[in-house]
């Protein structure tokens, strides 16, 4: 008896009885859709997470002077030798951006905080949250821009705003105090108050100038694919032998942590569908089963062979779930489609301000979780087969046939 | 005769006999289920399964909500605070509470709260020759403990124990190059614009795990902040813990209806000023609210199923009862009350089976590798405690309890349009 004769009466079977397997069908197709919209809203979460931290002046591998990260002084600081990108294939590198970074004390002529000062090179900047902030006055001209950059926040609590001066104070490697008058260029909006309140920037070259010195206190190294992660955090620790090199999951511990929690998050959600479907499952293929009591009885007596029978259960139980997990994935995709301008979570903008993430959520779908999804749904159609398929061995030709 | 028309019509007249007829009803359902064991047990494991994951995935929540109220307001700003309206729009140094030794005393005889004051300044702080910005925090450290958990934080060192000393924040520590014993000074602007300085010893260091505290924060004894910055008997909140978070809401109406507080004071719980909390709750409950619609509607379906079969397997029997007067209605209501005792043996294995793990983890409480990471960062315990409440045992079984009705009346419906004569001759 052939493959295909099985897969005839197994379809057969499916058609005469099409209002329940219609109903099973509907169940299959929402287990599934809401997997698939699910998952790519969860995977646009983790991914708008992890980006975010990268995006914050880390990049995915930073290198520090050694001792910087326990004590953040110009003293910490190293020369850079730009030859270190060609240690990186050109297309695995996104882009780099050196940086002298110290905390200092801000000043307006009403009130002082404590912020981060950055000296930047505005045109390498393309590889951090700078890039698309919304901007009032304006941007850094350029690496000998002698203004200020400053969080919208921070202008706020400064009471100060564009065009007025601020003081700021660091220190020099001599650990004497640097105080000099800047004027605001501009405020940046980043999407989250928690940035705006840190962050200061100017251009490099008179940052160095008034430090006295050509080092810088990092490098961030963005690159195309996060993948690349491991290999290039070994290049540059091979080329920065005497500096400190991290990547972005050690130096975001709690971001690198909400990534493998989203990852998990993926795993349950799918279980947690999937088995409530497999009662239904194994209930209607069971049902199946005993319904043709007298049918299988009658082809065991012609002879038919039992891995036979067991075949029309399993094929009955994959061609349901097939079809559903084919029309399901199209129906999560068709969501995903709907949802591709993004979620607006600005309702929650504090909250995921806390996440680090963006207020915007857009769902982000990876094929390989759709061939997962896939594969899983067919194991776990498989698996509910096995009972209803033993039941099905079991009966006796003469037995039923008498019934 | 006359017997006999009474037993004819027994049948059809259950639907509206009480008594007797109902309890019938149900000894013929009951029996009904047992028709095919494996079926029932299997729905009834679906809709067991469905309740018991809803039901855990609730308490759960709701402990660990619990747990990130408590943690977040028992961190460092309490669960209630007090301070001047324009504080509230403006942390400037002289928006301040007047006559606040006075208040604190009329405050703790009248409710049942502790009450820890705080008076806070920015300002330049610098050891040797390294300047940073930071919040000087002048707090009495003795009524904190009674409040908040901060200090327990202490990395180094202790807590200042006369009024020359200062804790500082392990980060702004570290950038200011600074040990313990070191002296610190405080420069910043007075209440009435004068210089406010402040030479004090560093007696230890903190470490609270969120970013911007330990960057910026260092406290000191109030008087100290209140001399240093010209503040007299002001200071600029209180920070208050009620015995009991539940009532919150009542100690705050009283504090409100109370003529203790002058004119120029608000009363601020926890979702006042920490918005991302109850965002991160809000959040939370929708996205598991999606997981357990879907879950429901999954075992809806399931249900609906099993009750297409049902009706396919015994066309003949409600054939036959068509036949001998049974309305319809009379059926399908019968089919109904299968599909809630059905529903009522899945309630009870699955709100035992989560009365039993939540039992368990109540105790010692479910440890998830990897969360420690996060835990401090959201407020949360390294370990969640479920907790129990009355809508954990009503949702999903009221949700389920219409699903299964609802899933046997529509796999009933064609009972009505069912014609004895041909349903006796289906095989």
């Amino acid at each position: 008896m052939s493959a295909a004769l099985v897969c005839q009466i197994s379809l057969r079977n499916l058609i005469k009885h099409r209002r329940r397997n219609l109903m099973l069908f509907l169940a299959i197709l929402i287990a599934v859709a809401g997997v698939v919209s699910m998952n790519t809203l969860i995977r646009g979460m983790q991914y708008s997470m992890a980006e975010a931290a990268v995006e914050n002046l880390t990049g995915h591998v930073k290198v520090h002077a050694q001792g910087y990260r326990d004590d953040p002084n110009i003293s910490h600081s190293f020369a850079l030798d730009s030859d270190f990108a060609n240690e990186i294939p050109t297309d695995q590198l996104l882009g780099w951006a050196p940086r002298v970074r110290l905390p200092a004390v801000v000043m307006s002529e009403r009130q002082t905080r404590g912020i981060q000062l950055v000296g930047v090179d505005p045109a390498r900047e393309d590889i951090s949250f700078l890039y698309d902030v919304e901007l009032t006055g304006e941007g850094l001209a350029d690496l000998d821009d002698q203004r200020v950059l400053i969080g919208r926040e921070l202008a706020a609590q400064l009471e100060t705003e564009v065009g007025r001066r601020l003081v700021i104070i660091t220190q020099g490697g001599d650990g004497l105090n640097r105080e000099r008058g800047y004027r605001i260029a501009g405020t940046y909006n980043a999407e989250g108050v928690s940035l705006e309140k840190v962050f200061i920037f100017t251009g490099i070259n008179p940052l160095q100038a008034l430090l006295e010195t050509s080092h810088v206190t990092e490098v961030s190294i963005r690159l195309s694919d996060e993948a690349a992660t491991d290999s290039a955090l070994q290049a540059m620790t091979g080329f920065f032998a005497q500096q400190d090199v991290a990547d972005w999951q050690e130096l975001e511990p709690t971001a690198a942590a909400m990534f493998l929690f989203a990852d998990a998050a993926i795993y349950i959600w799918f279980l947690l569908m999937m088995s409530a479907l497999v009662f239904g499952l194994i209930n209607t293929l069971i049902a199946s089963v005993m319904e043709r009591v007298k049918e299988f009885g009658l082809l065991r007596a012609l002879g038919m062979a039992r891995r036979l029978i067991v075949a029309q259960v399993v094929v009955e139980s994959t061609l349901i779930m097939t079809v559903g997990l084919l029309i399901g994935t199209a129906c999560g995709y068709g969501i995903y489609l709907a949802m591709q301008d993004g979620i607006d979570l600005s309702a929650f903008a504090q909250s995921t301000d806390m996440l680090g993430m963006s207020t915007v959520l857009v769902p982000r779908l990876e094929i390989s979780d759709l061939v997962l999804i896939g594969g899983l749904s067919l194991i776990m159609g498989l698996f509910a087969s096995i009972y209803p398929a033993v039941r099905a061995v079991k009966i006796e030709p003469l037995e039923a046939m008498r019934n | 005769m006359a017997e006999h028309a009474d037993s004819s019509t027994a049948l059809g007249q259950m639907g509206e006999r009480s008594g007797r007829g109902g309890s019938l009803y149900f000894r013929i359902a009951w029996r009904n289920l047992w028709r095919n064991k494996r079926r029932t047990w299997l729905t009834a494991g679906g809709i067991a399964f469905a309740i018991f994951l809803v039901s855990l995935g609730m308490s759960f929540q709701v402990g660990s909500y619990a747990s990130m109220i408590n943690n977040a307001t028992s961190m460092y700003l309490g669960q209630m605070q007090i301070s001047h309206r324009d504080y509230v729009e403006d942390e400037k140094l002289e928006n301040t509470l007047l006559g606040a030794t006075e208040l604190q005393r009329r405050l703790n005889a009248t409710f049942d709260i502790a009450i820890a004051p705080r008076a806070q300044a920015f300002a330049l702080v610098s050891v040797g020759e390294r300047s940073f910005g930071g919040l000087t925090v002048g707090v009495d450290f003795a009524a904190e403990k009674q409040v908040v958990n901060f200090f327990r934080n202490v990395n180094q060192g202790e807590l200042p124990s006369s009024a020359d000393e200062v804790l500082i924040g392990a980060t702004l520590a570290r950038n200011l190059g600074a040990q313990l014993g070191d002296e610190l000074v405080v420069l910043g602007t007075a209440k009435e614009g004068g210089v406010a300085a402040l030479a004090l010893t560093i007696s230890g260091t903190f470490e609270s795990g969120q970013a911007e505290l330990d960057r910026t924060l260092l406290f000191t004894a109030l008087e100290t902040v209140q001399n240093g910055f010209e503040l007299g008997d002001e200071l600029h909140q209180f920070v208050i813990r009620v015995k009991d978070l539940d009532r919150l809401a009542q100690v705050k109406a009283a504090l409100q209806s109370s003529d203790i507080l002058g004119d120029g004071l608000v009363v601020r719980t926890w979702p006042e000023y920490l918005p991302e909390l109850v965002q991160s709750i809000e959040l939370d409950r929708i996205s598991a609210q999606l997981m357990y619609g879907v879950i429901l509607i999954l075992v809806t379906f399931s249900v609906v199923n099993t009750f297409l079969m049902v009706v396919f397997e015994r066309t003949r029997e409600f054939g036959m009862l068509l036949a001998v007067g049974m309305r319809p209605t009379a059926i399908m209501s019968q089919v109904l009350i299968e599909a809630a005792l059905m529903w009522l043996i899945g309630v009870l294995i699955g709100l035992s089976l989560t009365v039993g793990i939540v039992g368990y983890y109540a105790q010692v409480g479910l440890s998830i590798a990897g969360m420690e990471e996060l835990s401090a960062q959201f407020y949360m315990d390294p370990r969640i405690y479920p907790g129990l409440s009355a809508d954990i045992f009503l949702l999903a079984p009221l949700v389920l309890l219409v699903g299964t009705q609802f899933a046997a009346l529509f796999a009933t419906v064609r009972v009505r349009r069912l014609d004895p004569v041909v349903a006796l001759r289906a095989n």
